[in-house]
C-alpha cells in the first residue's frame, strides 16, 4: 500500500519536475500558460495524494456544485436534450414510431419544396413573423411611454393592458370570434352601419387572406401587455439627468425621444426583439384556436409550421418529415437570433 | 464569440423544447369523421349492475382483460357491456381504461408503440387511426379467429371488407352509426307541406329545403341545416355506390357543394362561416326548433330522446320530429347511406390473444348486439329484431316512416380504409374548408384536393 503510494508520488513529482523545466523553457506565452494549468492539476493529485485524501479540495468543490445543477440538468437531458438530440438524427430517417427506423439521407428535406401545405406553412408563419413583431414592438413601447407619465388611474390603466397576457387563451378567443364575427359581429355591425360596406363585402375575419390579419392583430393586442412592463422597467432604468441636460439645451419631446429614450432602450429592445420573434415562430395555440373552426384543422390560409408539425409526426406518424421540418424551423429560428445578436455586437463597439 | 454562439444555440434548444411540449397537448379532435364523443349523457340502463356480483367461484383461472375505451362516465355502453360479459363468462374480469375521447386514437397509437403496454382488447374509434395502428404493426389480424370462430361476417352488411387490409381484417365492428335526415315535424305542418319521404331525389330535397325557409327576420326558419363536418355535404356524392372518398379524383363532390353553396346565398340554411366562427354545434342548431331538416347521424336519436325526455331540449320546438332516409341521386336506389363503425380489436402485445378475441366476439355478437341496442346504439349487427327494440324505445317518433327509415340498404363508410387515408382525410377537409369559407371556388377547391391527393397516393 505504502509502496505503492510512494511510487505514485515518485512519478508524479518527476512529472512535475519535467513540465516545470519546460515551462522555464518555454517562450510562448500562450503555450506556457497551458503548461502551467497542467503542472497545477498534477500538483493538486500531489497534495491530495500525500495527504491520503481519495478526492482533491478541487474535484469535492466541484462535485458539490454539479450536485446542485444535476435534479435540473438530469430533468433536462432526459426530457429535452436527448429528444432533440434524437430529433437532429430522425430528421434523417424514415420511421413511424413501431417499425424499422430506415436511413433515408436528405429525402425529407427534398420532399419539402413540392409540398403545398409545407409551403403554405412556411409562408404563413414567416409573414405572421413579419407583421406581429414590429407591430407589438411599437405597440408594447408606445404603451410604456404613455403609461410612464404621471397620469390619473396609471396602475389601472396598466392591469387593463397586461390583462390580454394573463386571461386564458380559450375564453378571448371565444370573445374575438363573436367580436369579428362575419354575419353578427360589432365590427362587421359598425362596417355595415357606418361605413357603408355593402353586406356580401362584409369581410370574413376567419377565412381567406384575412385570417392573417386577424391572427397577427390578435397577437399583437395579447402580447403588446407584457412587452410594455418589460418596456417600463427599462424606461425607469434611464437617469432622469440626461433629459434635464437634453431640456436644457432646447431638445423637444421628439429630439428626447431619439437621442435619449431609444438609445438608453437598445438593450431592451434587443430583448423584446428576440423574444419576440422566437415566441412568434413557434405560434400555433393562437392559429389553431381562431382560426381552426369546428375541428381545428387549419387550411392553406392559416396553417403554421408548428401545426404542420404536429400533424405530420401524431396524425401520419411520419416522424422523420417531422423532425425534418422542426430544423427547418430551428435553423430559421437560429439565423434570425445570430443576425440579431451580430447587429447588437455591432451597436455595442 | 464562440460562447455567445452556444447561448444562443441553446436558447434556440429552449424554444424547441417549449415547442415540442406544445404540440402534445393541443392534439384537436378527433379525425373528422364524426365523433362517437356524441354519446348521449342518459343514465346509466337498466343492466348496468356493479361488476361485484361477478360469479368468480366457478373459475379454475382468473384472466383479466384490459381494454382500452373512450369517456367511460359519459357513455352509456362500456358498463353495460363489461357487466354483460363477466355475467356470462365467469372468472374473467375486464378492466377498462379510459384514455379519453379528444385524442383518443392517437394516445391510443402512442401507448402500443412502446413495448410497455399491456392492452388486451382496444377500442378502435375512427379509420384513420385503425390505419395508423394496422400499419405500425400493433394489431392482431383476426381472420384465423374468424374462421375458427365460424363467424358469419356477411351479417355485418358488407363494411368489413371497407376495413380490411391487405386482404386481412383486423377489427369487428360492434357500433355502427348511419346518417338519415331528421325533421322537426311542426315547422312542416306550420307550413303546410308535406313530410319528407324515405325515397326522395336530392332535387327534391333541395325544393323541400326551399319551401320551408322563411327569411323573416324574427321568425326565420331554414329549411335545412348542414353541420361544419365534410361529411355533412361532400359525402353525398359517395351515396351513388360508384365513388369513394379515395378515388383520388373529386369531381364527383361539385354538384353537391353547388347545391350546398347556392343554399346558403338563398339564406336556406346558415352559413358555414358564421357556423365556424361561433362554432355552433348541430344539437342546438337543431333544438333550437328554427330548422326544418338537419343530416346527421343515428347518434343524434338517441341523443334526442334522452334531452328531450330530461327536458334540456324544449318539447315546444323540436319535441316533433321524424326521420327518413338520405336522399338519394337519380337513377340510385333508395336506401344507401353514410355510416360509421367503431370496432374492437385485439393487441398484438397481448398474451392472452385467445381470451381477447373472445371478448371482441361477444360484444360485435347478437349478444352484445342486444346490449348495444338496450342503451338506444345502434349496434353493427343489425336485422329486424335490433330495430324493433330502437323502434320501441320511449321516445322514438311513432310513424311508420321512421321506423322504416332504420333499415338501410348500402352503407358506405365515411372513411373507409386506405393506406394513406389519415393525409387523404386531412386534405378532403382542408378544402372542404376553402370552398365553404369561399376562400377558392368549388372548381379551384376540387382541383386542389385531386392535385394533392394524387400527390400522396403517387407516394
Amino acid at each position: 500500500m505504502d509502496e505503492k503510494k510512494a511510487a505514485l508520488m515518485q512519478r508524479l513529482e518527476t512529472e512535475a519536475a519535467e513540465l516545470m523545466r519546460q515551462i522555464r523553457a518555454e517562450a510562448d506565452i500562450e503555450k506556457k500558460k497551458k503548461l502551467i494549468v497542467k503542472r497545477d492539476s498534477i500538483q493538486r493529485k500531489l497534495t491530495a495524494t500525500r495527504n491520503n485524501r481519495r478526492i482533491s479540495r478541487e474535484t469535492k468543490r466541484d462535485l458539490v456544485a454539479y450536485s446542485f445543477i444535476a435534479p435540473n440538468f438530469i430533468g433536462f437531458a432526459v426530457f429535452t436534450l436527448v429528444p432533440i438530440v434524437f430529433a437532429f438524427l430522425l430528421a434523417f430517417m424514415n420511421w413511424d414510431g413501431s417499425n424499422a427506423i430506415s436511413f433515408v439521407g436528405f429525402d425529407n428535406f427534398k420532399r419539402m419544396p413540392t409540398d403545398t401545405f409545407f409551403l403554405a406553412a412556411l409562408k404563413n408563419t414567416i409573414l405572421y413573423v413579419l407583421g406581429t413583431v414590429p407591430l407589438t414592438m411599437i405597440a408594447s413601447l408606445a404603451l410604456a411611454i404613455v403609461l410612464n407619465q404621471k397620469i390619473r388611474a396609471r396602475g389601472f390603466f396598466r392591469t387593463v393592458a397586461f390583462f390580454p397576457y394573463v386571461a386564458s387563451l380559450a375564453a378571448i378567443t371565444a370573445v374575438w370570434s363573436m367580436i369579428f364575427h362575419p354575419s353578427k359581429g360589432p365590427v362587421n355591425y359598425i362596417l355595415y352601419k357606418v361605413f357603408s360596406v355593402p353586406q356580401d363585402q362584409l369581410p370574413k375575419w376567419f377565412s381567406g387572406s384575412l385570417v392573417l390579419v386577424t391572427l397577427v392583430l390578435f397577437s399583437v393586442w395579447k402580447y403588446m401587455g407584457y412587452y410594455m412592463v418589460i418596456y417600463l422597467a427599462g424606461l425607469q432604468g434611464i437617469s432622469a439627468e440626461l433629459y434635464e441636460a437634453g431640456s436644457l439645451d432646447g431638445a423637444n419631446t421628439w429630439q428626447k425621444f431619439c437621442y435619449i429614450t431609444w438609445p438608453q432602450l437598445r438593450s431592451t429592445t434587443f430583448f423584446v426583439v428576440v423574444m419576440l420573434t422566437i415566441n412568434c415562430f413557434k405560434v400555433y395555440d393562437i392559429a389553431v384556436m381562431l382560426a381552426g373552426g369546428g375541428d381545428g384543422k387549419l387550411s392553406t390560409s392559416a396553417t403554421v409550421l408548428v401545426y404542420y408539425i404536429y400533424q405530420n409526426a401524431f396524425n401520419y406518424w411520419d416522424l422523420g418529415y417531422s423532425s425534418a421540418i422542426a430544423m427547418v424551423l430551428f435553423v430559421m429560428v437560429l439565423i434570425v437570433t445570430l443576425i440579431q445578436f451580430r447587429y447588437e455586437k455591432k451597436l455595442e463597439a | 464569440m464562440k460562447r455567445r454562439l452556444v447561448s444562443v444555440m441553446l436558447s434556440t434548444v429552449m424554444l424547441s423544447t417549449v415547442l415540442a411540449g406544445c404540440g402534445g397537448n393541443t392534439a384537436q379532435g378527433p379525425v373528422a369523421e364524426t365523433p362517437a364523443v356524441e354519446e348521449p349523457t342518459e343514465a346509466e340502463t337498466s343492466d348496468a349492475g356493479e361488476s361485484a356480483e361477478e360469479p368468480a367461484a366457478a373459475a379454475d383461472e382468473e384472466i383479466t382483460l384490459k381494454w382500452a375505451i373512450w369517456d367511460k362516465d359519459i357513455t352509456p355502453y362500456w358498463q353495460a357491456i363489461k357487466d354483460g360479459y363477466e355475467a356470462t363468462h365467469p372468472g374473467v374480469t375486464v378492466e377498462m381504461t379510459d384514455l379519453g375521447a379528444t385524442d383518443y386514437m392517437t394516445v391510443l397509437a402512442t401507448e402500443l408503440s412502446g413495448s410497455g403496454s399491456d392492452f388486451d382488447v382496444v377500442t378502435i374509434k375512427d379509420v384513420p387511426g385503425y390505419a395508423t395502428l394496422v400499419s405500425k404493426n400493433t394489431l392482431e389480424p383476426l381472420d384465423s379467429y374468424i374462421a375458427d370462430a365460424g363467424i358469419d361476417l356477411s351479417l355485418y352488411g358488407g363494411v368489413d371488407s371497407q376495413v380490411r387490409v391487405d386482404g386481412n381484417l383486423y377489427e369487428l365492428p360492434f357500433r355502427n352509426d348511419f346518417w338519415v335526415v331528421f325533421y322537426n315535424k311542426d315547422i312542416f305542418d306550420a307550413a303546410g307541406v308535406d313530410y319528407p319521404t324515405n325515397d326522395m331525389t336530392f332535387e327534391q330535397y333541395d325544393e323541400l329545403a326551399r319551401k320551408l325557409a322563411d327569411p323573416t327576420f324574427g321568425s326565420q326558419v331554414y329549411g335545412t341545416h348542414y353541420h361544419t363536418w365534410r361529411s355533412a355535404v361532400q359525402l353525398f356524392g359517395v351515396l351513388d355506390g360508384k365513388h369513394t372518398v379515395m378515388d383520388g379524383n373529386y369531381d364527383f363532390f361539385r354538384p353537391y357543394y353547388e347545391m350546398v353553396l347556392k343554399q346558403e346565398d338563398d339564406s336556406i340554411c346558415r352559413n358555414y362561416a358564421d357556423l365556424s366562427a361561433e362554432g355552433l354545434h348541430y344539437s342546438a342548431a337543431f333544438s333550437g326548433g328554427d330548422v326544418a331538416m338537419l343530416n346527421m347521424g343515428s347518434w343524434y336519436i338517441s341523443t334526442l330522446i334522452a334531452s328531450l325526455a330530461s327536458g334540456e331540449y324544449d318539447t315546444s320546438l323540436c319535441g316533433n320530429w321524424g326521420i327518413v332516409k338520405y336522399p338519394h341521386a337519380e337513377g340510385v336506389e333508395p336506401g344507401s347511406t353514410l355510416g360509421t363503425i367503431t370496432g374492437l380489436a385485439v393487441a398484438g402485445v397481448s398474451d392472452q390473444k385467445d381470451a381477447a378475441f373472445d371478448f371482441v366476439e361477444w360484444v360485435s355478437g347478437p349478444e352484445g348486439a342486444a346490449v348495444m341496442a338496450a342503451t338506444g346504439n345502434f349496434p353493427a349487427l343489425m336485422n329486424d329484431e335490433i330495430s324493433e327494440i330502437i323502434a320501441g324505445l320511449d321516445g322514438f317518433p311513432t310513424d311508420e316512416a321512421s321506423r322504416e327509415a332504420l333499415s338501410v340498404s348500402n352503407l358506405y363508410l365515411e372513411v373507409p380504409y386506405a393506406e394513406k387515408v389519415s393525409e387523404v382525410n386531412d386534405i378532403l377537409d382542408t378544402y372542404h374548408k376553402s370552398i365553404m369559407n369561399r376562400e377558392v371556388s368549388i372548381d379551384d377547391g376540387i382541383a386542389s384536393m385531386n392535385t394533392e391527393v394524387e400527390k400522396i397516393l403517387a407516394q
